[in-house]
């Protein structure tokens, strides 16, 4: 299952990627970095995981895992409680040891680089960060530039700029001086973005940027994350909860249970209602996303004192993997 | 907010500021950390938070005026120009009184004061708590144990006395990190762990106490509360030297702090190593409470107290060293010169007067809540 699909996923298609960002991504790069660069043959990767195993304490939570991070694109990872998404992200972004296997960046060990070089190259922004009390706003940005700074070089011209475009970019300029204590969640979460933008990476990791954010802000945050990877070619790669949203923001999609890749590729190519059922054991419908034309998963219908829900899973099923083609017809 | 209404459109929300809008500013100055002015020399650049500078002028101020009227004032009030002669090493005929009896006894005090400032600075930091000082997780008990035990047992002649209680202090706080320590360093378990460690260590510190010889019991118990009485240029001398030796130490703390008060897992995506730099900070403090506890005991709450004024005054998102440090040398400064004189002719041990002004304010710290907050 997993090589197959695979093979259809990075191989199969060019660029019949769907409508909304995802084309307009491609066709607004410039030379170079974005994924227009690397149509037709298989896309490079500076970051990825070979055979990695990786636990806590006595329990192992992935095994032997092997995940190439296309550049310049979006790669989402998704998947039920526990699979070891946030894990894995943990692990590329070095915060986590390997048990087995290896992180390689750039083709060397992940543990072998110095990790102040590993963060001028690699920026993650963790789960639930805590901010320092009584740090402003852009006190914390600013803690971003640490790996390029020296003792005797506190703050260059280049740290500047990095720290004023990052909190343009996240509309946080007006708040520099505020203490970060007393901003919103979505304020703070953006704040945290900025850092990790003044970081000036080439990859950037996200745990879940999403999380305790209304819906407005949510989008927001993703649509950043778009941009920033349309402007920049920034590669990016992210957990999310919400497949929908994966399925929307993701150039790349992988799917993990159970500490295993189920299924990677394009989102239009793999999600279909067969995956959501053996990655969430769901019972849904795939339709195509009404604005952008991704897959939209919509579960089986809830639960009622009469059989209604039945039919409903059985033609979510019954469409299986024919999902993709019919949502790409439906869009072109 | 005006939101778009499709999430495909480019167009961020309109509140952006004018010059920006998602592109680079593209001249004109940039955001800075907030309060900070840029010093640039050649290729090296420094960040100067204003209002540290400003409180560290001004302590360096008072403390100048503390340090005069210290030598100013005693049995036989000496005039100031006086004093300065003999500082200065001109002739005067109170060479004796300043120069020998109060100069290497204000000396001590002033070394005594700044590190322990500084290393409750650190200590706090790395411990994310307020309350956390040496004297609270278990530095200071630690050389108290093994000096009260040598005092009463006779066990080491008084000279080497200092060396012993430095190896008291950094055993027990190399103890209680490395109790701490359990595939990183958390925050609340080292001062829990510290809090343990301290209340078993004055429990051995009362055993030795009400075990051992009489006499020798008064004088650890003397020794206890900290005192600067009779302390000269022998105290003095090492410590000023050992200190010196730690300053590269305490300049690397004080910039590497500035990471410290990040989560683990923010600081290692910046490329810090976060394990180290703790016990790098941690270190650094417990060996300078160690080396102020060997040269006048255990002298309580400046270690406390310090830092947390300090921080207060400057208004700043870490605990300003430098001030901590002033601050630190400024209470013991003051303190011992009250300790002298307000019961004269009896002499108070100076850790009873830094409690007696660190007990409220510790009591006000705690009362005043979310305010204190963390390190």
């Amino acid at each position: 299952m997993t090589e197959g699909t695979e093979v259809t996923g990075v191989t199969g298609v060019t660029h019949a990627q769907t409508a909304g960002t995802t084309t307009a991504t491609a066709a607004g790069t410039t030379a170079g970095a974005g994924p227009g660069a690397r149509a037709g043959g298989s896309p490079a990767s500076r970051l990825g995981a070979e055979r990695l195993s990786l636990g806590y304490a006595d329990r192992l939570v992935v095994d032997s895992l092997d995940l190439d991070i296309p550049d310049g694109e979006v790669t989402v990872l998704v998947g039920p409680n526990a699979c070891g998404k946030s894990t894995t992200l943990r692990a590329l972004g070095r915060l986590l040891a390997p048990r087995g296997g290896a992180v390689r960046l750039d083709g060397r060990e992940l543990a072998s680089v110095p990790t102040k070089e590993v963060a001028r190259t690699v920026g993650l922004l963790p789960q639930s960060p805590v901010a320092p009390e009584a740090i402003t706003v852009a006190d914390l940005v600013s803690r971003g530039r640490q790996p390029h700074q020296r003792w005797w070089q506190q703050w260059s011209e280049e740290d500047e700029r990095a720290v004023t475009e990052a909190m343009a970019r996240t509309d946080v300029t007006a708040l520099a001086d505020r203490p970060v204590d007393e901003l919103s969640g979505g304020q703070r979460q953006r704040v945290w973005i900025a850092m990790a933008l003044a970081q000036d990476t080439a990859l950037l990791l996200l745990d879940e940027p999403t999380t305790f954010l209304d819906i407005a802000h949510q989008v927001e945050v993703l649509d950043l994350v778009r941009e920033l990877n349309h402007d920049r070619g920034r590669t990016v790669v992210m957990v999310l909860h919400d497949l929908n949203q994966a399925a929307r923001y993701a150039d790349h999609l992988v799917a993990m249970k159970d500490g295993r890749i189920v299924a990677r590729g394009r989102p239009g190519d793999i999600v279909t209602a067969d995956l959501v059922r053996e990655v969430f054991g769901l019972h849904s419908v795939v339709v195509p996303d009404p604005v952008t034309g991704s897959p939209l998963v919509v579960p089986g219908a809830p639960w009622q004192a009469d059989d209604s829900h039945g039919p409903a899973s059985g033609s979510g099923s019954g469409s299986g993997s024919g999902s993709g083609d019919s949502l790409r017809k439906a869009t072109t | 907010m005006n939101r778009p209404s499709l999430p495909t459109a480019p167009e961020r929300s309109a509140e952006a500021p004018p010059a920006t809008g998602g592109r680079p500013v593209p001249s004109g100055r940039g955001v800075r950390p907030t309060g900070h002015t840029l010093l640039r020399v050649g290729t090296a650049s420094f960040l100067v938070h204003r209002r540290s500078a400003a409180v560290a002028g001004a302590l360096t101020l008072l403390l100048a005026v503390a340090c005069v009227a210290s030598l100013c004032w005693g049995r036989n009030v000496v005039p100031p120009g006086e004093v300065l002669k003999v500082v200065f090493g001109a002739p005067s005929d109170h060479e004796f009184t300043v120069g020998t009896l109060r100069l290497p006894r204000l000396a001590t005090g002033l070394l005594v004061g700044a590190a322990l400032g500084v290393a409750g600075g650190l200590i706090q930091t790395v411990a994310r708590n307020p309350l956390a000082s040496p004297d609270i997780i278990g530095v200071t008990h630690g050389a108290a144990a093994v000096t009260v035990a040598a005092m009463t047992y006779g066990l080491v002649s008084a000279d080497v006395m200092p060396y012993v209680s430095i190896a008291g202090g950094l055993l027990a706080g190399g103890l209680v990190y490395l109790l701490a320590w359990r595939g990183g360093m958390h925050a609340a378990r080292f001062v829990l762990i510290g809090i343990g460690c301290a209340l078993a260590l004055r429990a051995v510190t009362q055993l030795l106490l009400t075990k051992g010889d009489s006499v020798a019991a008064q004088q650890a118990v003397v020794w206890m509360t900290g005192s600067l009485n009779g302390r000269g240029w022998d105290q003095a001398v090492p410590l000023a030297w050992a200190l010196l030796v730690l300053l590269p130490l305490v300049l690397w703390a004080a910039r590497a702090q500035r990471t410290a008060t990040l989560d683990d897992a923010t600081a290692t995506a910046l490329g810090v190593r976060i394990g180290r730099l703790r016990l790098g900070l941690a270190g650094t403090g417990i060996l300078l409470a160690a080396l102020a506890t060997g040269a006048a005991g255990p002298v309580d709450f400046v270690a406390l107290l310090a830092p947390q004024v300090a921080r207060r005054l400057t208004r700043g998102a870490r605990i300003p060293l430098l001030s901590a440090g002033l601050l630190g040398a400024l209470i013991v400064v003051v303190g011992d010169m009250l300790a002298r004189m307000l019961l004269y002719p009896t002499e108070l041990p100076v850790g009873v007067l830094t409690a007696a002004i660190g007990a409220p304010y510790l009591i006000w710290l705690i009362a005043r809540g979310r305010t204190g907050g963390k390190a």
